[in-house]
């Protein structure tokens, strides 16, 4: 057992360098373009491992995410943009007074983001999370879209419907996949402590967990609220990626895209909401040639725009009837599961130990 | 959990989700191995285009529009423009023009990264784009940095070419609509009293509104405007709304925003029993807002192009050339906005003979008086268009051209 150990450590170590080394390289080699879609895959990874703490891991259909985003998003920019093009975009009314002259370096900015945003998680929790099932997601959508029209209406400080411009561009994958890689660590620690086994506790069977004495409203509140800090930290990062943003960006719809993407991974799996946030987000570029004039054998099809959103809903579709747990179901990566597949050796090398 | 209890009691269920479980690895690898070949296809095609490239000469021409979500019924009549001026003009400097048209799904990450594409692996020579602002704000930047100059057909809010060299647009922007409204209402409906409804949702109707009553408020003094009322895009219901406006009395109302929302408005407006002159902005020019408001008169909107009083000769043409093309479909001002920003670029290839990005945004960067179907562009520091506003009113259930507004 003890050298199986020891070899998960190695392994472990040996695939934290090999994520450096493939980072640095890709950071080397790749298109920028190419590395605009690994940045916003890993923007969508923490998006997926997050909504996933909520939905699957505590089982609680919260529809808000899109809104935590937006918070997140607006806290960001306004705290890293220059007074200078502040004046210039604020042009129909002034942004307010102590907002103007803010000037944070990017790093704290985003931080602080995910801090706001877990506090209105926080705020819109505490009502909320009183309702279950559909009543919540019902309630959270609402408050996304509350979050969204606020936004719209104060126009001192975000510059309403205009939206905001010229956000200090962050362009390196460290930044992007350094997040997505301490999110996905911290949720990782998160849900294999004594509160994980509560909120999957939660998530099984409430009445019963509340039974064996889980204060389940304090459970889905810390869960809730984690999850809003990782969405508005989601968020700061979209604006940094695209360097504008506006409130329609942030729309229901959007919380949607996260949905498929912990759909096809599996509730209640990080791994699947990895796999899947990179996948989605990958090949809806990557499927663009299907909405390009395709010359098949002499057959030349015209391209349809739109026929790589009907391939995801096939898949979709696929998941929902035949694979209803997704891509993992609850299962996670993990060493064993290799070693056990690279079979009979590594067993008669313990069998010798 | 599961596989604990089929285990017990299950076994036939059991077999089952083994059976579905290979069913499902093998459409997970024919997926993967589609992808992976797919890929090795795209990638050896690509190569194959460069080479193509150096010894065919073809000049690239990148479209990003909107032909899916929310704004799709936009960006396909501009994209129908384009595409009918790379039909008229195939060529430049003797070499072919080729499209290479991406959907941007009415999304910002979608709109980003299809600028991205388009200069980092089509390697294009000037990008044409995009229906609507926002699109445009987040393509922007990166085009900026590549150093690839952009034509905005229709965005019209001024941040898009806000501290952006490489940005340029054929339409004139919301200040200009704003302001000419303004002097219409004052000039020509003899109005004293203005009322403004705004879409708060909508960049384009937020600045419309802001530029029409600072004007206004200049001709007709500081209390001319009498009420500012503010709806949400997707309401459908506007009686309080107008009820508070219609008991203030306005000689006008301003309320630019979106098709669908202004349509009902105004049929609602008229349903009350206002019937002073209402007045809006280019989105009102569609088969949809015609069909709701048909019946009523005084509705009176600035627009950019209209095919009845032809400005130049390539309105003209324009116009013919639409009708022969797509047959049974209005000519429409976002086409004709597609259509000058494509002989825009050509125009600006010739004159820099060259197809170099830089030497082209230096050539757009100079453009006067150029002919377009829409009028004549003068492009200022900005990059935006300074050029004549159409203003068309609805009569006999159809929109009729009545009068022009040249820039000061």
């Amino acid at each position: 057992m003890d050298s199986r150990q020891n070899i998960k450590r190695l392994l472990t170590l040996g695939l934290i360098l090999l994520s450096c080394l493939v980072l640095f390289f890709a950071q080397g080699f790749l298109s920028s373009f190419n590395i605009r879609i690994l940045n916003l895959a890993a923007i969508f990874v923490i998006l997926g491992a997050s909504m996933n703490l909520v939905l699957g891991f505590t089982g609680m259909f919260s529809l808000g995410h899109a809104g935590f985003m937006c918070v997140g998003a607006y806290v960001s920019a306004i705290l890293t943009m220059s007074p200078a093009s502040k004046e210039l975009i604020y042009y129909m009314e002034p942004i307010i007074p102590p907002l103007a002259n803010v000037h944070w370096p990017v790093f704290p900015a985003i931080v602080m983001a995910g801090v706001v945003a877990a506090f209105f998680g926080f705020l819109i929790g505490f009502p909320a999370l009183r309702l279950r099932d559909d009543y919540l997601a019902i309630a959270t959508l609402g408050f996304g879209e509350i979050i969204r029209i606020i936004v719209t209406n104060t126009i001192t400080i975000t510059n309403g419907s205009l939206g905001l411009k010229d956000i200090p561009s962050i362009k390196s994958l460290w930044i992007y996949w350094g997040f997505a890689i301490a999110t996905i660590w911290i949720l990782k620690q998160l849900i294999n402590s004594s509160w994980g086994y509560a909120f999957k506790a939660i998530r099984d069977n409430e009445i019963a967990a509340e039974a064996m004495g889980i204060d389940v409203f304090k459970h889905k509140l810390l869960s809730f609220t984690v999850g809003a800090f990782f969405a508005g930290l989601a968020g700061a990062l979209m604006g940094h990626l695209i360097t504008s943003v506006d409130p329609t960006m942030f729309r229901f719809l959007f919380t949607f895209q996260i949905l498929l993407i912990i759909v096809l991974g599996g509730l209640g799996s990080l791994t699947g909401s990895v796999i899947a946030g990179v996948v989605v987000t990958v090949s809806m570029e990557f499927l663009r040639f299907v909405e390009q004039p395709i010359n098949l054998f002499g057959l030349i099809i015209p391209g349809i725009p739109g026929m790589r959103m009907v391939i995801f809903s096939l898949l979709l579709l696929m998941v929902i009837l035949f694979y209803r747990q997704g891509l993992m179901g609850t299962r996670e990566f993990n060493w064993d599961w290799i070693l056990d597949k690279l079979g009979v050796a590594r067993r008669k090398e313990r069998g010798v130990a | 959990m599961e596989g604990y209890e089929s285990h017990i009691y299950l076994g036939e269920v059991n077999g089952g989700t083994m059976f579905k479980k290979k069913y499902v690895t093998v459409i997970t690898l024919l997926l993967v191995a589609a992808f992976a070949l797919a890929g090795c296809g795209g990638g050896g095609g690509e190569k194959k285009d460069a080479a193509q490239d150096a010894a065919s000469d073809v000049i690239k021409i990148g479209v990003y529009e909107p032909l899916t979500g929310t704004n799709a019924a936009g960006g396909e009549m501009t994209v129908e423009g384009i595409k009918l001026a790379n039909q008229l003009f195939p060529e430049v400097l003797g070499k072919k023009v080729e499209l290479v048209i991406v959907d941007n799904k009415s999304e910002k990450q979608e709109a980003a990264n299809a600028v991205e594409r388009l200069v980092s692996k089509d390697k294009v020579n000037v990008i044409i784009g995009s229906y609507g602002s926002s699109l445009s704000m987040a393509g922007g930047p990166i085009a900026k940095d590549a150093g690839i100059p952009v034509i905005g057909c229709s965005p019209t809010n001024p941040a898009v070419t806000l501290g952006n060299d490489y940005y340029f647009r054929v339409c004139f922007i919301d200040p200009f609509q704003g302001t000419v409204m303004a002097n219409y209402a004052f000039d020509k409906l003899g109005a004293k009293k203005a009322a403004i409804i705004q879409d708060v949702q909508q960049d384009y109707s937020v600045g419309l509104n802001n530029y029409f009553e600072k004007s206004f408020k200049k001709l007709a003094g500081e209390d001319a405007i009498v009420a500012k009322v503010n709806y949400n895009t997707g309401d459908k219901d506007f009686s309080s709304q107008l009820t508070a406006i219609k008991d203030k009395k306005p000689d006008v109302i301003f309320a630019p925003g979106n098709f669908t929302e202004s349509g009902i408005l105004v049929e609602k407006a008229r349903e009350l029993g206002i019937t002073c002159p209402i007045l809006g902005g280019d989105t009102w020019e569609s088969e949809e807002f015609l069909n709701r408001v048909k019946n009523t008169k005084d509705v009176y909107f600035s627009t950019h192009f209209d095919s009845t009083q032809p400005v130049t000769e390539m309105s003209k043409k324009f116009k013919e050339e639409y009708e022969k093309a797509y047959a049974g479909k209005q000519v429409n001002a976002f086409g004709a906005l597609g259509f000058d920003s494509y002989i825009l670029a050509l125009d600006a290839m010739k004159k820099a003979n060259s197809a170099d990005p830089k030497a082209i945004r230096d050539a757009l960067a100079g453009t006067k008086d150029f002919e377009g179907a829409t009028g004549l562009i003068t492009l200022d520091t900005n990059g935006d268009a300074t050029k004549t506003a159409i203003i068309k009113k609805v009569a006999d259930g159809n929109f009729v051209y009545e009068g022009k507004v040249d820039p000061k």
